[in-house]
């Protein structure tokens, strides 16, 4: 049951990560969804067309949750894990991603919002961002924001 | 790759279709190795099953990778500037997704001449199982 100040969570911030983009983690998930441009699996072919390395998929920095060290702001929440659903997850791109970036971003809760279900009590959206940058620039490349909510009890 | 320019584009235009092969357990298993997503939903049959579920199911995450592939093999990855997924259903083995993406809007702004695509993703039942919406900045054949 999410707890019941669940709204005081906005701001609320985890550990700072730092990510390495993996050439060979790259190449992997661009051929565990079938990507054909060859930027995202052949080294000669990202460089030739200008890039460091090799290019990632779209929905790629959403593997470096799985990978991250510290505990997550939205276990804060106490959302009862019986009852959690991915509702929405969101990526915007300010450069492209490629491997061998090192990277670091810290997760924070933005967003808040509950409303009644269709068959009676609360569902509490929670969404946390992820503003990825470049560790030694500064220059951001990719936001990711998650959104999970918790649906309501069963009567 | 070569991407469509803004002037080739207009509201209401439909991108290429993506259809799918029939998705395996092991197109599962390969996005859970890669992703990292060791939820157990995903690639334990007992588990699932135990759980009250037919089998096991895709990730979200899987179908909204198939979904951006088939902007990214429209416009091409690095002209998108964002792209936004909603979970509407579950995705199962032996499935067959068709995802559709239509241009909604189109605007010069500062930051390029930007379209936005609806996108949707579909089984072989016609059922919706994912939303979607991209921004790409299209480059001007002007």
């Amino acid at each position: 049951m999410a707890s019941d100040n669940v709204a005081d969570l906005v701001g609320e911030r985890g550990d700072r990560e730092i990510w390495k983009v993996e050439e060979g983690k790259v190449r992997e998930f661009a051929n565990a969804l079938g990507f054909d441009d060859p930027r995202c699996t052949d080294l000669e072919a990202a460089r030739a067309a200008g890039l460091e390395g090799l290019l990632a998929p779209p929905t790629f920095a959403t593997a470096s949750t799985f990978w991250m060290r510290g505990a997550p702001p939205l276990r804060k929440a106490q959302f009862d894990r019986k009852r959690v659903l991915h509702g929405e997850q969101e990526f915007v791109y300010h450069r492209p991603l490629v491997s061998g970036m090192v990277l670091e971003g810290t997760p924070e809760i933005v967003d808040v919002k509950q409303k009644e279900g269709k068959r009676g009590g609360m569902m509490t959206f929670v969404t946390t961002e992820i503003l990825w940058c470049e560790r030694e620039s500064g220059e951001p490349v990719v936001s990711t924001l998650s959104t999970i909510l918790e649906t309501a009890p069963a009567k | 790759m070569e991407s469509p320019g803004f002037e080739d584009v207009e509201v209401g235009d439909t991108g290429p279709e993506l259809v799918t092969e029939p998705l395996t357990r092991t197109d599962f298993v390969k996005y859970a190795g890669a992703s990292g997503d060791f939820n157990p939903m995903h690639h334990d049959e007992t588990y699932a099953q135990k759980a009250g579920r037919p089998s096991v199911f895709g990730h979200g995450m899987y179908t909204a990778g198939i979904c951006s592939k088939a902007v990214a093999n429209w416009v091409g990855i690095s002209n998108m500037r964002s792209f936004r997924a909603r979970f509407v259903s579950q995705v199962w083995p032996d499935d067959v997704l068709t995802v559709r993406q239509t241009v909604a809007e189109k605007t010069k702004t500062d930051d390029g001449n930007v379209v936005e695509l609806d996108i949707s993703v579909e089984n072989q039942n016609g059922e919706i199982v994912m939303t979607a919406k991209s921004r790409v900045a299209l480059p001007s054949r002007a």
